[in-house]
């Protein structure tokens, strides 16, 4: 909703002043809300003799109200616009991220660190396939003598599905 | 007098050795190595590296691993003020001046700056450790659950002081960071607490998790999206050394800094984490200008650095004077001392006083290299920042997702670091400072555990907290604090709403 | 590029045909259900690193903690049982672990192949300095009489020292107030500076302490007294023949795992424990040895049937 305001750095000069104020706002009383959600059975205890709920019952409310007091400021003090989100960038990142860690045990280093990277790098603009390749490629060598080598962290540069073709 | 300095000399006495010298050099050159690589922490690599010393005598193989453990701290400033991703706890800190400074083109500054800070705190601590180290156990004796307690209280004011910008945001950070912190299995009762029913999130978020989620993928998405902001950081690269105004400023703050980190190093749980953040207080406070923080002061990066150095050595007391480790990292040296047939104790003092000498001679001896290897690495450091971001950003991910997985060698791990990047981009969207999330993170478990285990041994009373007079002198000064600090933040924290 | 995707495909073919050969020809992973540097970690890299030489591959020890150590324990069951995944299981994850956690994974009894007991460290009771009791026998009357007063330290739920505290306590027909910690080390440094009163713990992160006079150790459960503190006696001595616990570690594999496989790595665990410099360093630790009867994994299985039974009851009893 807020996306679709016109694109200027003013701030916007209807109901809510500050667009970014009240976004920061739900989204804390979202958290707030989900965290009182998975907390409800846990067993609050007393003041005496605190249970396990007690004081994630505690921060929650906390939260829950700071974030509705930053609700109500939105429509009273005029603060900054919510800034554009990109999608491109958290997708690829975070997608390369994912890919890592679903490639790492099955296929090993060896493809998760060139599939990851390649990934990734599409979140920049000035993404090139061939420069994507060649770096991922070097970039994992350089990774496998220094982690898997030189520090020997016991890292899966096989993976369990290639292992048995790849005995060393 | 004379037994001290006695002492000291047979400490370098075993620590002069040509062997011993060579592995305190190869442990501060891999610390050095695996500290600067973001999301690869030293406890990893410890423990693999444990095997390998087997074969060293227990001295020898004690030394290498303190110099990967420092080494690894100094490695850490470097990547937190390069590329904002804070390796560790303690670093946390440095990231916010020091990135601002590189990103004006005073990253050398920055890393000189720190250097030579650790290495004068690095220094007085060897010292402190030497001089000090039994009577001062004795103090950390007086801290029971109810002085922990109140002593995270107190560490409460600081992080509403960290704060940048609007107070009600940093407020809220703080919260989170308290509540991401109750995530995992209950002490007491065992009880799995907002696990979402994921095994994984049974034992809590871990630190490094969150923190490469938060920082370091967050700010790679962002700066994704701002190109202009990233070059900045790449275009202006000025003066590699410190100038002489630069020192001036830098003085007092280290020698601060030093103080403070070198006495909350002490405290057996785990009390070094509250150094950089305790100095960093201070000189915010003291500062003629508190608004200069956070936009790249070198005095918020000079401070904290000697106080993380300062309190990363005298962590070394509870362990080696009492035998009980204040953190992950001396819970490794013991397995290590253990593994050698040593077991840490009162007694190692009297029983193996090579060892103990020639490891305070060993510290101070791995800060000296220390220096010697980083400060002619600054250049090359600096020229890393010219590398395209097209290439820098696809290289820090491998890196912290090797890192990230090699903690616990676990997928889920990587998977949740990509969730808290998500978390971390929307909270820098909507204008809030993850700082304080994370230092409220850090003491949040501890907070609740002490506050808890106070109440269970008061059979309940919270009079406790304040019977007990350590505990209610620190609640005394947590009360000053928060008077002083929150009148004009708040003052300021509006200003600074209605500016931005 | 075409060269190279010939040039792995061939490795890959002869690789294929090297299968084959006998077990093991690559390195194997033991999975440790707990952070390095503990006593359990440190009995699997000394162990490993003498099995290592015997199997002529590298054991490459991956540490996999969480949830009392049934996270890695849970992962190891899971993996592909071709002896290249084997783990250090415990007193904790192979004993304790089905009445601590409701929705466990595996059963410590059917899923594994056992190859062998390890080492274990015997469990002592210790108080602090000034505790008014100056034998076992004091001290148990001590804790009768004031049930409200004392307490009890322990490193966390599922921990060694909870599960063998209460394993004493229930013996003793007592519950004392048990304050959690999140590890030994602070249980420990509170047990130091007195701020509670007693505790249960493995002689390897106790000995120092009790050696320098900072705590006071009662008796040691076991039958013999250890080499390690020969004024310690033993429970039997000290008027509790019945509380008898060492925190065993021993190895298992995967179910199914082939028995070649397992022969192999029996024979590689023996050899090492006959080994007189491996051996040397497990005692130095305080630990204890299997004896010849209790090697092997047809003993084992047996054990770990006997100690599920053991536990069971003790546990699900004191958290009613």
């Amino acid at each position: 909703m807020s996306g679709q305001v016109a694109p200027s750095e003013d701030q916007s000069p209807g109901l809510i002043k500050s667009t970014q104020e009240l976004g920061a706002g739900l989204f804390l009383m979202a958290i707030a809300l989900f965290f009182y959600w998975q907390g409800l059975d846990l067993p609050r205890g007393t003041l005496r003799a605190l249970g396990p709920g007690m004081l994630p019952l505690a921060l929650v409310t906390l939260l829950g109200v700071g974030g509705l007091m930053m609700v109500i400021y939105s429509l009273f003090e005029t603060g900054p616009r919510l800034e554009r989100w990109s999608l491109r960038g958290p997708f690829f990142v975070f997608g390369g991220i994912i890919l890592f860690a679903l490639l790492i045990r099955t296929c090993g280093l060896m493809i998760a660190g060139p599939v990851s990277m390649i990934f990734g790098m599409m979140a920049s603009d000035e993404f090139k396939l061939k420069e994507a390749t060649i770096f991922s490629i070097a970039m994992t060598i350089i990774c496998i003598l220094l982690f898997k080598t030189l520090l020997r962290l016991p890292i899966p540069v096989i993976g369990t599905l290639l292992e048995p073709i790849f005995p060393f | 007098m004379e037994a001290f300095l006695g002492n000291l000399a047979m400490g370098f006495g075993v620590a002069l050795t040509l062997n011993n010298i060579f592995l305190c050099f190869v442990g501060c050159m891999v610390g050095t190595l695996i500290g600067v690589l973001p999301g690869v922490g030293p406890i990893a690599t410890i423990a693999m590296l444990l095997p390998i010393t087997f074969g060293f005598d227990p001295t020898g193989a004690l030394i290498m691993l303190a110099g990967i453990y420092y080494g690894a701290q100094y490695g850490g400033s470097t990547t937190a003020i390069l590329v904002n991703i804070p390796g560790e706890a303690t670093s946390v800190v440095t990231v916010l001046d020091g990135h601002q400074m590189a990103k004006q083109g005073r990253a050398g500054v920055a890393l000189g700056m720190a250097a030579m800070g650790s290495f004068f705190a690095g220094t007085v601590a060897t010292l402190f450790i030497a001089a000090l180290g039994q009577p001062l156990t004795k103090l950390a004796q007086l801290f029971g659950p109810a002085e922990y307690f109140s002593l995270m209280i107190m560490g409460l004011v600081f992080a509403v002081v960290l704060a940048r910008g609007s107070i009600l945001k940093a407020m809220c950070m703080i919260l989170l960071g308290l509540l991401l912190a109750t995530v995992g299995t209950d002490l007491e009762t065992g009880q799995e607490r907002m696990t979402l029913g994921i095994q994984d999130l049974s034992d809590g978020v871990d630190f490094a998790v969150l923190a490469m989620g938060i920082f370091g993928f967050a700010e790679i998405v962002r700066n994704l999206e701002n190109p202009e902001t990233r070059d900045v950081v790449r275009a202006a690269i000025g003066r590699l050394w410190p100038s002489k105004d630069d020192f001036r400023q830098s003085y007092f703050p280290i020698l601060r800094g030093t103080l403070i980190g070198a006495v909350l190093g002490i405290l057996p749980g785990n009390g070094a984490v509250l150094g950089p953040f305790a100095s960093y207080t201070v000189e915010k406070k003291i500062a003629k200008d508190p608004k200069r923080f956070g936009r790249g002061a070198i005095e918020g990066v000079a401070g904290p650095e000697s106080a993380n150095n300062a309190g990363a050595q005298t962590a070394f007391i509870p362990l080696l004077t009492l035998g009980i480790p204040p953190n992950a990292v001396m819970a490794l040296m013991v397995g290590a001392m253990t593994i050698h047939g040593i077991i840490p104790g009162p007694q190692v003092m009297t029983k193996n006083p090579e060892l103990f000498w020639g490891m305070v001679a060993s510290m101070w001896l791995g800060n000296l290299m220390l220096v010697i290897i980083n400060l002619p690495l600054i250049g090359l450091w600096v020229k890393l920042l010219q590398v395209p971001y097209r290439m820098m950003f696809p290289a820090i991910m491998i890196f912290c997702c090797i890192g990230i997985y090699s903690i616990n060698n676990s997928t889920s791990d990587v998977l949740f670091t990509a969730f808290f990047g998500l978390v971390g981009y929307t909270l820098l969207k909507f204008g809030f400072e993850p700082a304080p999330m994370l230092l409220r993170f850090v003491l949040g478990k501890l907070m609740e555990e002490k506050l808890r285990q106070a109440l269970i041994l008061s059979r309940g009373s919270f009079s406790t907290f304040i019977e007990r007079p350590v505990s209610a002198g620190l609640l005394l000064v947590a009360v000053v604090m928060l008077a002083i600090a929150l009148l004009p933040s708040i003052q300021k924290g509006r200003d600074e709403v209605f500016t931005e | 590029m075409k060269k190279l995707v010939l040039a792995i495909a061939a490795t890959a073919m002869m690789a294929g045909a090297a299968q084959a050969q006998s077990y093991p020809n690559r390195p194997v992973t033991m999975i440790v259900p707990f952070a390095a540097g503990g006593p359990t970690d440190i009995v699997a890299r000394i162990v490993g690193e003498h099995m290592s030489k015997t199997l002529g591959q590298q054991i490459v020890v991956e540490n996999v903690a969480g949830a009392g150590g049934t996270t890695g324990i849970t992962r190891a069951s899971q993996s592909k049982n071709d002896g290249y995944t084997i783990m250090m299981g415990h007193m904790g994850t192979h004993g304790a672990a089905p009445a601590l956690y409701a929705n466990l994974k595996y059963d410590p009894v059917k899923d594994f192949e056992p190859v062998g007991m390890a080492a274990g460290t015997p469990i002592l009771i210790v108080g602090k300095k000034n505790f008014p009791a100056k034998d076992l026998k004091e001290m148990m009357a001590y804790l009768k009489a004031n049930p409200d007063k004392v307490n009890q330290a322990h490193a966390g739920i599922g921990a060694v020292s909870h599960m063998t505290c209460i394993m004493f306590n229930s013996q003793l027909g007592i519950k004392p107030t048990a304050v959690p910690y999140s590890g030994t080390g602070p249980a420990l440094n509170d047990l130091v500076s007195g701020q509670v009163d007693y505790m249960c713990d493995q002689i390897v992160n106790l000995v120092q302490q009790i050696k320098a006079g900072s705590i006071k150790a009662y008796a040691i459960a076991t039958p013999v007294r250890s080499p390690a503190l020969p004024d310690v006696p033993t429970t039997v001595e000290a008027g509790m023949p019945d509380y008898q616990v060492t925190a065993w570690n021993a190895i298992f594999a995967p179910k199914d795992t082939p028995k070649e496989v397992m022969t192999a790595l029996t024979d590689a665990l023996n050899k090492a424990l006959d080994d007189e410099a491996t051996k040397g360093r497990l005692l130095e630790l305080g630990a204890v040895l299997p004896t010849k009867t209790e090697r092997g994994g047809q003993w084992l299985g047996e054990f770990v049937g006997k100690e599920v039974a053991r536990w069971t009851p003790v546990l699900k009893d004191a958290s009613k």
